[in-house]
């Protein structure tokens, strides 16, 4: 469902993603994991096609993002972690601009979100301007502007900044249920509890390069550390590829 | 056409929500509409009496009127490129609702359609708001009828989209060209652009023309010069020939140049769609990637702290804080070019004014004048401070709390912004007075008065934008010109002007008596100091209530704050 080919995306000399491979399937919920400045976001960003892949390619459900842009994105929700919402718009009034920019039909699109605001909650609060939310309220809000079009792809960066349990229970509840519903999600977090809770696979990025990939039990084999945890194993898979990253450097010099 | 409308709708949808659910608002709106209906009646009433006194004088009123209704349309033409080149970057390449936008399944031509109306709109309202009252004086005047006011409505889209879709074409071409790595570097060449477009459109106009007839050499000639646009080639004298065309009853083709201002309302956009498709993606990246890191000056970091060095080590780091801020913001430091643009066009005219042709004596004339460019600088000085000085305290935004919680007092924070902005304000000031009464060759002692008033004057008019922005602040807004457009800001306009109006009216009688003194004599024998002291001490008398009174009242009302 989610294809990523030879993904490089460079900032001047700076490579923020260096060949970068990643396939999702139906059902499946993919974590990506990786320290602050790693090339989640701009993975992500380009993923989506709010930034231009300097080389390769980003392929949603057979639609690649720079070809043939409307198609790819009439098949994704986007989650971002810094959400914008219209502040003086009614949460009501912002899921509908939402839904008729994804060209649904007045019928489906109120079910939709009368489904969606009854499910996080936030039903009492359709008609309040959002300038008036908090920060968890907004974030709900997003997710249901980004699921109102029941996509088949959902692109999710850092999902659980600011929620409080209820919602962080709520929220990962709610990714397995569209998982299961055969949604592709991707899922990119700091939270390495929130992606051994929920992800089934699981890609660790540092400095631009995916250095690790697959089931826990990959990652397990690969540290040679069966009984530890997934933060152990993070921090000893970005711990070798920091001394790997010296010694190269020792090499050169 | 439905999806266009369907992306313009969050705007809409805001405005009508905002208007609705404004509550206690409804007192300073309907100050503000009194505000707006006093303007226009006031625009309306000047202009009117200029053109009634131009219709009085014989065969040269019209030509006289028709260069007039050219300026004021050049004038508008030039605003409307300037704020459409930054209107078009700040929503084609900054909103903040690209990325919600951009993600979603959308045509890239309905989204360049939505973008440029919205960037006609917000560049466009308030020339619009402005030419209203001058149209319905020239149509008051020179009774043009219902046809006038129907082919006022006809030419303003057109002339309004043209410099819009130009706007939107030369901000994709510069982003997408220039090998900018940062939008500020944009930003500095849309500016440096506008001005250049600005000063040659100005230049085009000629304005000293109209007091140099015998350059023309014979009447007929000056009279046919009067009545050709200097600029032929712009949607201004376009628009003026076929408003000219029913006003004045002379024989112009009308149906020609509208033909040629809707050749060119269409052609633009449609030009201007098919580069932003083409260039569009590759511009936004860039100017995405643009957001990242930032060049190390440390020879200026050095600068700044050589210049904030006299202050308290609290007051110089908020100081600090605040020029670092301001030069890292393109939104704020953009509206520069807009000051040098103003600067030099002012002291522009003061080179071409035809002071020797007057019948009263060169120097009273010079006195004359001079002390009305006191007023004049005031004016400049509260545009600018407007600007500048007034969003102060409101740029602190959603970071107002830092400044709260930290161990600085309100008073230190208030008096930093006041020095800061004084500094710069009193550099233009005495600057704009000293060149221009070069120019006017005044006398000594009417040099120093000047210079004197405007430096008291300066503090004053900044005490009342830093203390009324204080009094009004807006923490929450999306661009930074919405500060000064605020009810706060028209508050502070009315203020600034009545200081500077009292200022001036108490140094008018001393000059009023040198200046018939030098009527008499051709020249002002003695300047006795006991004739002018009173008149500057109450002027800085005032200068000192007009600091003193907005920063206590603005550390109050902060102090409010925390209740």
């Amino acid at each position: 469902m989610i294809r990523i080919v030879d993904l490089r995306k460079q900032y001047g000399r700076l490579a923020a993603v260096d060949g970068l491979n990643i396939e999702v399937s139906e059902g499946e919920i993919f974590g990506f994991l990786g320290p602050n400045g790693a090339g989640k976001t701009t993975t992500i960003r380009v993923m989506m096609g709010i930034l231009k892949a300097t080389s390769g390619q980003v392929i949603l459900g057979g639609h690649d993002i720079e070809r043939e842009p409307e198609q790819a994105k009439a098949i994704a929700g986007f989650i971002p972690d810094r959400p914008f919402i219209y502040e003086k718009l009614s949460a009501k009034e912002f899921l509908i601009f939402i839904g008729k920019l994804r060209r649904m039909d007045s019928a489906r699109l109120q079910r939709r979100i009368a489904e969606l605001l009854e499910h996080l909650e936030l039903l009492d609060w359709q008609d309040e301007l959002v300038e008036g939310f908090s920060h968890g309220m907004k974030q709900r809000l997003v997710l249901c502007a980004a699921l109102v079009h029941e996509p088949r792809i959902l692109v999710v960066d850092e999902p659980m900044v600011g929620m409080d349990p209820k919602g962080a229970r709520t929220l990962k509840d709610l990714f397995r249920s569209l998982a299961r519903a055969g949604t592709a999600i991707f899922l990119s977090t700091h939270s390495i509890s929130v992606a051994q809770e929920v992800c089934h696979r699981i890609g660790i990025i540092q400095k631009g390069h995916l250095i690790a990939s697959g089931t826990m039990a990959d990652l397990h084999r690969l540290t040679r550390a069966q009984d530890r945890n997934l933060e152990d194993v993070f921090l000893e898979l970005t711990r070798q590829q920091d001394d790997l990253a010296v010694i190269e450097r020792d090499r050169q010099l | 056409m439905t999806s266009v409308l369907l992306l313009l709708s969050p705007t809409w949808l805001s405005w009508k929500n905002e208007f609705r659910r404004g509550g206690d608002r409804w007192g300073r709106r309907s100050f503000l509409f009194a505000l707006s209906i006093g303007f226009w009646i006031g625009t309306f009433y000047v202009i009117r009496r200029v053109l009634t006194y131009f219709q009085s004088v014989h065969e040269l009123g019209p030509a006289l009127a028709y260069q007039l209704l050219l300026i004021v349309l050049l004038t508008f033409l030039s605003m409307l490129l300037f704020s459409n080149l930054i209107t078009a970057l700040s929503a084609f390449f900054l909103a903040r609702d690209l990325d919600l936008i951009m993600s979603t399944p959308l045509s890239q031509d309905l989204f360049y359609y939505s973008r440029l109306i919205i960037t006609t709109a917000n560049s466009s309202w308030m020339v619009l708001f402005f030419s209203l009252p001058i149209f319905a004086a020239y149509g008051a005047v020179f009774g043009g009828g219902i046809l006038f006011y129907l082919w006022v409505i006809l030419c303003l889209p057109l002339f309004l989209i043209i410099p819009a879709s130009f706007g939107v074409l030369v901000t994709h071409l510069f982003v997408y060209f220039l090998p900018a790595k940062r939008v500020r570097d944009i930003l500095f060449f849309v500016g440096l652009f506008a001005f250049i477009v600005i000063y040659f459109l100005f230049r085009l106009s000629q304005p000293e023309r109209l007091v140099r007839p015998e350059s023309f050499g014979h009447f007929v000639q000056f009279l046919t010069a009067m009545e050709t646009p200097s600029s032929p080639y712009l949607p201004s004298s376009w628009s003026a020939e076929i408003l000219a065309g029913t006003l004045f009853q002379r024989s112009t083709d009308q149906g020609f140049y509208y033909a040629l201002m809707a050749s060119y309302a269409l052609f633009f956009p449609l030009a201007t769609s098919w580069i932003s498709s083409a260039v569009y993606l590759d511009g936004w990246s860039k100017a995405q990637e643009s957001r990242q890191g930032r060049r190390k000056l440390e020879w200026l970091d050095r600068v700044i702290f050589l210049v904030t060095r006299p202050f308290s080590p609290v007051v110089q780091a908020v100081m600090v804080k605040d020029i670092k801020t301001f030069m890292r913001d393109a939104t704020q430091w953009s509206q520069v070019f807009l000051l040098v643009a103003l600067v030099v066009v002012y002291l522009y005219n003061f080179k071409v004014l035809p002071l020797d042709r007057s019948p009263m004596p060169a120097e009273t004339i010079r006195i004359v004048v001079s002390f009305a460019n006191l007023a004049l600088v005031g004016f400049v000085l509260s545009a600018v401070a407007m600007r500048f000085a007034f969003p102060a305290v409101s740029l602190e935004g959603k970071a107002f709390w830092l400044l709260q919680t930290a161990p600085i007092s309100l008073k230190s924070l208030l008096w930093s912004k006041f020095w800061l902005n004084l500094l710069p304000l009193l550099l233009i000031g005495e600057l704009l007075v000293f060149a221009s009464n070069l120019m006017l060759r005044v006398p000594a002692w009417m040099m120093m008065l000047s210079l004197v008033t405007v430096f008291a004057m300066t503090f004053g008019i900044t005490a009342i934008c830093v203390g009324v922005g204080a009094i009004y602040p807006r923490f929450a807004y999306d661009h930074v010109a919405e500060i000064s457009t605020s009810f706060g800001g028209a508050i502070c306009m009315i203020f600034s002007i009545g200081f500077i109006g009292l200022t001036v009216m108490v140094e008018a009688w001393p000059i009023y008596l040198l200046a018939s003194q030098s009527l008499r004599s051709g020249e002002t024998q003695t300047v006795t100091p006991w004739l002018i002291a009173p008149s500057l001490l109450t002027a800085f008398a005032l200068a000192v209530v007009a600091v003193v009174v907005p920063i206590r009242k603005a550390l109050g009302s902060l102090e409010a704050m925390k209740d």
